[in-house]
């Protein structure tokens, strides 16, 4: 074989195996398939009641037909143009889903209620629900999204697949699964058993209603101001392990790269944070931020000011108050467990899963 | 010529193992977001400082954006440092402040040491809050922006924060799609793997912020640092504050369009980085302070580089003239090193990076460039070496360092 042709072949095989990557980013730069910015959002700014705002947005072109059947007591069915059938309830009649639960026991439509409405047990609602007055909801019900104008009350062992927004009261019964976003323009109520991701409103309570008293009595000696203060800048920071003693009084934050242990009554006047474990004992009270770089066991009866936030986990016991009616916060991390009779002025967000649990 | 080869190969087979040490923790490995998921909180009065130096293409753009963003408005004051603009940033400013009174302070700069952290550390007599966030002019906050980045200053041991950089004008051109990329790589990957590890998350000077005592505690602005935040980020660290990255804290900025424009920016980026390496680099690995060893050397590697650049072009030199004197045998060990700093100087690591971010913010086409990195690093190697030289030989020279502003190209047709 001629040389001459061999190394030409070589050079131009070493040539196309060179170019062959160079190919499709030869494409990819002339015809712009994926020029794009990424996608920042930029007018969203993270609100919880987003999709409930929404929906609320969505139900207006129902208003007026609602209004009529709340005037005539009667209900009325329609289409939407994308195919999505819907119901519009002028009565408060239960018996109304009846049929659904003797066939398949999923409703498929949309439902706006103009008036209070209780649900039947065992249904599923595949689509939203609108309550322009109270909703009572039937046990074991699952329901895919729900916004309602008053109260929204969710009966033992019903689930929400999206969301749920009520203007007051949104109290769900024993052993509830709530997933996505849960918010309330006033009090949430979580009952033991409920497992929930998401949760905003100015107070939610886990648990015995009575804990509700608490919150609004007249503070603890130990309670957090109710005011804004101003924290103490700076910090006092530690390289192992630190014990704060039962009753001390700390002025200012402390960090500690190892464990730390809040002992019961003491008083830290900003914030802590520890690297390792966090033990928040009976009765002790932070003015500032709860950080733990892994867990916290929090005690009964502590008053913690601002955000409490765990990077793997936390437990909150009895009686705990995180921030007050004035002052909201944010109760972050993977895993939460809050005993029955924890106030959360604000949100509670469990990454993986949020549960209530019965008061030991 | 050998041993230094050696000792060359294993510098650089250190980086690559860290590169895919970064990689494989963003792939596989538990992501922090410690502070994300605050939404609801007695949010503290935050004071944001918008570097300006003649920015009168993007200077609206970042104060309208300000002026809708969702923190409560009398916690919040804007300060423009119009440092000696000479073009219409401080009408443009003025603007805004009689729009919307009482919400921006500016600070028109007219004279002083030039550079931003001079400029800085001048604004400070504006600062009288807890939080500072820093934003150069080119960006573009959403509306939820200015919570994430305050929101890690309830975490009493962090002093400084630092969001992602997304590049806006993405599809300008190859240069463009290629600092995309590396955005990708550099933000995605590197800042949040440092992060989920414990390591050293870099302070970016923009998209960020500062806690007032910590940067009190540390000396204020460092008006000497060619690059400030580098400066920030290991003062902080050697004073035991933590720099945290937010991955979900993004924000729209401008990339340079043009090559020249570039390389003016990361010889900058170099000759800072360099002189934070000087500063602080033995004092971190080696002295007493709070920092972790974890933390002492990654941040070692960190303000090492650009260093990199210099260094790996003597190790190609290093091993040409190796081969063609012949005492470089290629086999065993020596093969083996070799191997892997090919793969490096190749940056096969690198590539790698920057494939795992593009994938993990969920594009696809965008990948196809990636051979195309080797044109943007081979421009990189050749600016930082020529940088990091000059600045070796400035004692000698007498060479000043002169500001180059970053050119804009917002609005050009």
């Amino acid at each position: 074989m001629n040389p001459a042709f061999v190394t030409m072949t070589l050079f131009l095989l070493a040539g196309l195996l060179f170019l062959a990557p160079l190919l499709p980013a030869f494409v990819e730069l002339h015809r712009k398939r994926d020029a794009q910015p990424l996608d920042v959002i930029q007018q969203y700014g993270g609100d919880i009641r987003h999709f409930a705002h929404g929906f609320r947005r969505f139900a207006m072109r129902f208003q007026s037909e609602l209004q009529q059947c709340v005037a005539s007591g009667t209900t009325a069915r329609g289409s939407l143009p994308n195919g999505d059938d819907y119901v519009l309830l002028g009565l408060a009649d239960d018996s109304f889903f009846l049929p659904a639960t003797k066939k398949d026991l999923t409703w498929p439509s949309i439902v706006a209620a103009g008036v209070d409405l209780v649900l039947p047990d065992g249904l599923t609602f595949a689509k939203e629900i609108y309550a322009a007055g109270n909703l009572t909801g039937g046990a074991r019900s699952t329901f895919r999204a729900i916004l309602g104008e008053k109260s929204v009350h969710l009966q033992r062992a019903s689930s929400v697949i999206r969301w749920a927004h009520a203007a007051h009261l949104l109290r769900a019964e024993q052993d509830c699964h709530l997933y996505g976003r849960i918010s309330s323009d006033r009090e949430i109520q979580l009952q033991s058993g409920c497992v929930f991701q998401r949760v905003n409103a100015p107070l939610i309570i886990s648990g015995f209603s009575d804990a509700r008293a608490g919150a609004l009595a007249p503070q603890h000696s130990n309670a957090v101001h109710d005011l804004p203060v101003p924290l103490p800048p700076g910090r006092t920071l530690y390289d192992g392990d630190l014990e704060i003693r039962a009753g001390e009084v700390v002025a200012g934050s402390i960090v500690t790269r190892g464990k730390l242990h809040i002992g019961s009554g003491a008083r830290i006047l900003g914030s802590a944070k520890s690297n390792a474990h966090m033990t928040v004992e009976s009765g002790a009270s932070v003015e500032g931020s709860l950080v733990s770089g892994t867990t916290m066991h929090v005690g009964t009866n502590c008053r913690i000011g601002g955000p409490v936030l765990a990077e793997r986990g936390m437990v909150i016991e009895s009686g705990t108050h995180c921030g007050s009616a004035s002052m909201p916060t944010t109760v972050g991390t993977l895993t939460i467990e809050l005993e029955e009779g924890v106030l959360v002025f604000g949100t509670i967000w469990a990454r993986n899963e949020g549960r209530v649990v019965r008061r030991a | 010529m050998v041993d230094c080869l050696l000792g060359i190969v294993l510098i650089i087979s250190v980086y690559t193992a860290r590169h895919y040490l970064f990689t494989l923790n963003r792939l596989f490995g538990f992501q922090r977001h410690p502070y994300i998921d605050t939404d609801s909180a007695n949010w503290p009065p935050v004071t944001i400082l918008v570097a300006a130096h003649n920015e009168e293409k993007v200077v609206s753009n970042i104060l309208s954006a300000l002026m809708s963003v969702n923190y409560p408005q009398n916690k919040m004051l804007v300060v423009p440092v119009n440092d000696r603009s000479t073009d219409r940033t401080r009408a443009i400013v003025d603007g805004y402040v009689q729009k919307h009174p009482g919400r921006i302070r500016p600070f028109h700069r007219t004279g002083g040491k030039p550079g931003k952290a001079a400029a800085l550390k001048d604004a400070m007599e504006f600062v009288d809050t807890e939080v500072i966030l820093i934003f150069d002019a080119d960006y573009i906050p959403g509306s939820g922006l200015i919570r994430q980045l305050v929101a890690p200053f309830f975490d009493p041991e962090v002093g400084g924060v630092m969001g992602r950089v997304v590049p806006l004008n993405v599809g300008t051109n190859l240069l463009t799609r290629l600092l995309d990329l590396e955005r990708s790589g550099g933000y995605q990957v590197d800042q949040q793997a440092r992060m989920n590890l414990h390591l050293v998350p870099q302070h970016g000077g923009t998209v960020a912020g500062v806690r007032r005592s910590a940067l009190r505690e540390i000396g204020g602005w460092n008006d000497n640092a060619l690059t400030e935040d580098t400066d920030l980020t290991y003062r902080l660290l050697l004073n035991g504050w933590q720099t945290v990255y937010q991955n979900r804290s993004e924000c729209y900025e401008e990339v340079p369009e043009t090559w020249p424009v570039r390389i003016k920016q990361i010889m900058r980026w170099a000759k800072g980085h360099n002189q934070a390496l000087a500063a602080y680099g033995f004092r971190l690995l080696f002295g007493r302070h709070r920092a972790t060893w974890r933390e002492r050397i990654d941040g070692t590697l960190l303000l090492g580089v650009y260093a990199m650049a210099p260094i790996t072009l003597i190790g190609w030199v290093l091993a040409l003239a190796a081969f063609y004197e012949g005492v470089a045998p290629l086999y065993g060990l020596v093969a083996l090193l070799t191997f892997t700093a090919y793969a490096a100087t190749g940056n096969f690591a690198a590539f790698f990076e920057i494939a795992a971010a593009v994938r993990l913010d969920y594009t696809r086409q965008r990948i196809c460039l990636l051979p195309y990195l080797i044109l943007g690093f081979g421009v990189s190697i050749f600016s930082v070496s020529r940088a990091s030289i000059s600045q070796l030989l400035a004692p000698i020279t007498g060479a000043q360092f002169h500001w180059d502003k970053t050119e804009r190209f917002r609005g050009n047709p």
